[in-house]
């Protein structure tokens, strides 16, 4: 059997779980959720990385959406509402493809019946509104991870990718973490300040995720995790679901999106302005500089790592796809990865490795998260705390 | 039926030992008509068309509705004096439609709906559906209708209003936006309207204006609600409705539900009979409704100061001659054909689908 066949059969079984597409941002920002003008039952290829007959050649058994909404703008609340609508209608237009999924059996479920198990995760804390009653809206439409920033701090919680401000989690972001594992929602530490991280495992009683993070000893960028808090996982029984932006994986490519901005920054633009005279100044550099192209090895090097650091039993898949402009070779959308799975198996990782990384880690993450709010549930009311009560005035 | 034993003696003013006391044939004697709201009511409940309790309740530091709540109008022991089947929850704020954040702070209403009635199993059972309302009345539990929101929570997208509707809303104010304001619907208005029928969101035009109320039950294919108004002939209160639009109401079938406010009704039981005979001659008997805006901060008329004063208010209406069947239209059944109705909309809409 070649080592393509045999991801083929361990994927019949043991589907993908990826922890973050951008799709409902895509469809957003392209056809303003005109589902029929981005059917995504046929071919996409050239608009997206997602659609369902590229999901079905990858593999992929369960989905966490992404609700993402910009930071940078007024109205988070009604535009994460908005996306949360247009999951909501992609699983109403394709049944026979997708599943709505809210627990840990919900997937099991999907995965019994050959459907996609489709589940919601809001990217950063200003999707709630300082609001812990916003939080259990949220929870009641179906979204089951919420990761604590996106590239802006927000009140209660510093980014990876912004000046520190309240030191990792204040007050009322260790109560949101509380609320949260109350709610069973997972805590994502994915885009969050290592302060951050580092708070909310101190805090937290549910494991945690990273939906979309990599290995910071193999590629010194921000939105990657550091060792010593990938060594927390097996504590906290959490995972850390390794993303494949080149940007983020591959150092060459940090360096030269560093030199890139700058080069902007120099030529008088914002680093990430896409003006006609921005991009022009943009392609003469990329002509000077080629751009570094990140491999399957790239993102195999980060599980190896990430591996050895966290375990086995903590690891996970977050391609980011329909987030990022640049993909991997061979990772270039959602069908590309029995790739990652093949270089692993000749890197000899075993198959029982490999049903940990795609479905039984995550499908236990969740089910854990679960448990922990019945318990909790039983003994806390829904919390009625404000930023205002817990951190003085905003 | 418990209830029936409470207060016979309560209110007996002039006219209480006129007849023979204790004479079951006395029906003029109000203690005797009051025994007959009781065992009016109690087969046909009160639909009340607006609470403000969740608000209300929101800044108090500790509640039990369930063993009695003297800082609110409303508790369980006295919506059962007061015989209330059925309650919608208004999701509107104090402040009016609350600008940018109206989004967030009508979802923090509805977490405050249900964080409520959690907290109160054995009263309160929160409800979508017409079927819904008769297994709460079943088992002995007021059901709780989410809504009406006020139109500016949709942020002018049909994406949130059927978001909302997932997490209960049942009812749309369809006042103070750019697409229901002073210029009646917009087409995109019209749009919200549509997508309202086919996922089942009650319309409520009250304090909407005339053109928006027109084109609305010109609309809708369900029944319009107006949650709050009584007869502008009577009281020229700008929420009440004139003569012209109670006929319309009267013709689409929609049901005008009278408020029990000092300020758009009057300062007196008789005043707010005065608006439901009058609503009830000029749009009809299955127009017409009782919404008790109970804890929305309205001064109340004497003797309807809480939730468990409707027997009075029904007592009253039997004097003036209003028959049990009329009565048993205003009280439950208006509302209940409205809600089925939307019901069915949903369903038939589905179908097509």
């Amino acid at each position: 059997m070649t080592s393509t066949d045999e991801v083929r059969s361990l994927l019949r079984e043991f589907p993908v779980v990826d922890g973050h597409n951008d799709l409902p941002w895509a469809l957003r920002e392209q056809v303003r959720y005109d589902l029929a003008a981005r059917d995504i039952a046929v071919p996409q290829n050239e608009h997206l990385h997602t659609d369902i007959p590229r999901l079905r050649e990858g593999g992929v058994g369960a989905q966490y959406w992404s609700v993402y909404v910009r930071s940078d703008l007024p109205g988070a609340v009604p535009a994460t509402l908005e996306q949360i609508d247009c999951v909501r209608q992609l699983i109403a237009r394709h049944p026979a493809d997708l599943r709505a999924a809210l627990t840990a059996a919900d997937m099991e479920a999907a995965r019994a019946e050959g459907r996609i198990a489709s589940l919601m995760g809001a990217e950063g804390g200003h999707s709630i509104d300082n609001s812990l009653g916003t939080l259990r809206g949220l929870y009641e439409l179906g979204v089951r991870y919420m990761t604590l920033t996106h590239n802006d701090n927000n009140d209660w919680a510093d980014s990876a990718t912004d000046e520190p401000k309240v030191g990792g989690l204040s007050a009322f972001g260790r109560e949101v973490v509380r609320e949260m594992n109350r709610l069973g929602m997972l805590v994502d530490l994915s885009h969050v300040a290592a302060t951050t991280m580092r708070a909310a495992l101190d805090t937290t009683s549910a494991p945690v995720i990273f939906s979309h993070s990599s290995s910071r000893a193999v590629c010194d960028h921000p939105r990657n995790i550091p060792d010593d808090v990938l060594e927390r996982l097996p504590a906290n029984g959490g995972m850390a679901m390794v993303t494949f932006v080149p940007k983020f994986v591959l150092q060459a490519a940090v360096d030269w999106t560093l030199a890139a901005d700058e080069n902007m920054r120099a030529h008088g633009f914002h680093h990430l302005a896409s003006t006609p005279e921005a991009m022009k100044i943009h392609r003469a550099f990329e002509e000077r500089n080629p751009r570094p192209i990140a491999t399957v090895s790239t993102v195999a090097d980060h599980l190896d790592h990430m591996r050895e650091v966290a375990g086995i039993d903590h690891l996970g898949i977050g391609g980011d796809y329909d987030g990022t402009a640049f993909t991997p070779d061979g990772l270039s959308d959602v069908s590309g990865y029995p790739n990652l799975l093949a270089e692993l198996l000749e890197r000899g990782w075993s198959k029982a490795d490999l049903a940990k990384l795609t479905w039984q880690n995550a499908v236990r993450v969740l089910g854990a998260a679960e448990d922990v709010a019945r318990g909790l549930q039983a003994t806390r009311a829904p919390s009625n705390a404000t930023i205002e009560s817990l951190d003085g005035a905003v | 039926m418990a209830d029936l034993r409470h207060d016979i003696p309560a209110t007996t003013g002039a006219g209480a030992g006129e007849g023979l006391p204790g004479d079951p044939f006395a029906q003029d004697e109000p203690g005797a008509l009051l025994v007959r709201a009781h065992a009016l009511l109690a087969e046909h409940p009160v639909a009340d068309g607006y609470s403000g309790l969740p608000w209300a309740l929101r800044y108090l530091p500790w509640y039990d509705l369930e063993l009695g709540e003297a800082a609110v109008d409303t508790d369980v022991p006295r919506m059962r004096e007061g015989h209330v089947g059925v309650v919608f929850w208004s999701l509107h704020l104090p402040e009016g439609p609350g600008g940018d954040r109206a989004t967030a702070a009508t979802l923090e209403q509805l977490d405050q709906v249900r964080t409520v009635i959690e907290a109160h199993p054995e009263g309160l059972r929160l409800v979508g559906t017409a079927g819904q309302v008769i297994d709460a009345r079943n088992c002995g539990r007021v059901a709780v209708v989410p809504g009406p929101a006020y139109a500016a929570a949709l942020d002018d997208s049909l994406g949130i209003l059927r978001v909302l509707r997932t997490l209960g809303l049942r009812v749309l104010t369809l006042t103070g936006t750019a697409w229901a304001g002073e210029r009646g619907l917009s087409r995109f208005g019209e749009e919200v309207v549509r997508e309202m029928n086919r996922i089942g969101v009650l319309a409520d035009v009250s304090g909407a204006c005339a053109a928006t109320v027109e084109r609305t039950l010109a609309l809708s294919k369900t029944p319009v609600l107006c949650t709050r108004s009584a007869a502008r002939e009577l009281r020229p209160h700008p929420a009440n409705l004139t003569d012209e639009l109670l006929t319309a109401l009267g013709a689409a079938k929609g049901v005008c539900m009278v408020p029990l406010t000092a300020e758009q009704t009057g300062p007196a039981i008789r005043d707010v009979a005065d608006h439901l005979d009058h609503v009830r001659d000029v749009a009809g008997p299955q127009c017409v409704g009782l919404s008790g805006t109970y804890d929305s901060g309205a001064v109340h008329p004497r003797d309807l100061a809480d939730a468990s004063c409707y027997p009075h208010l029904i007592a009253e209406l039997l004097r003036r001659g209003w028959t049990e069947p009329e009565l048993s239209l205003l009280t439950w059944g208006n509302v209940q054909r409205v809600l089925r109705s939307a019901d069915f909309m949903v369903r038939a809409a589905q179908r097509r689908a």
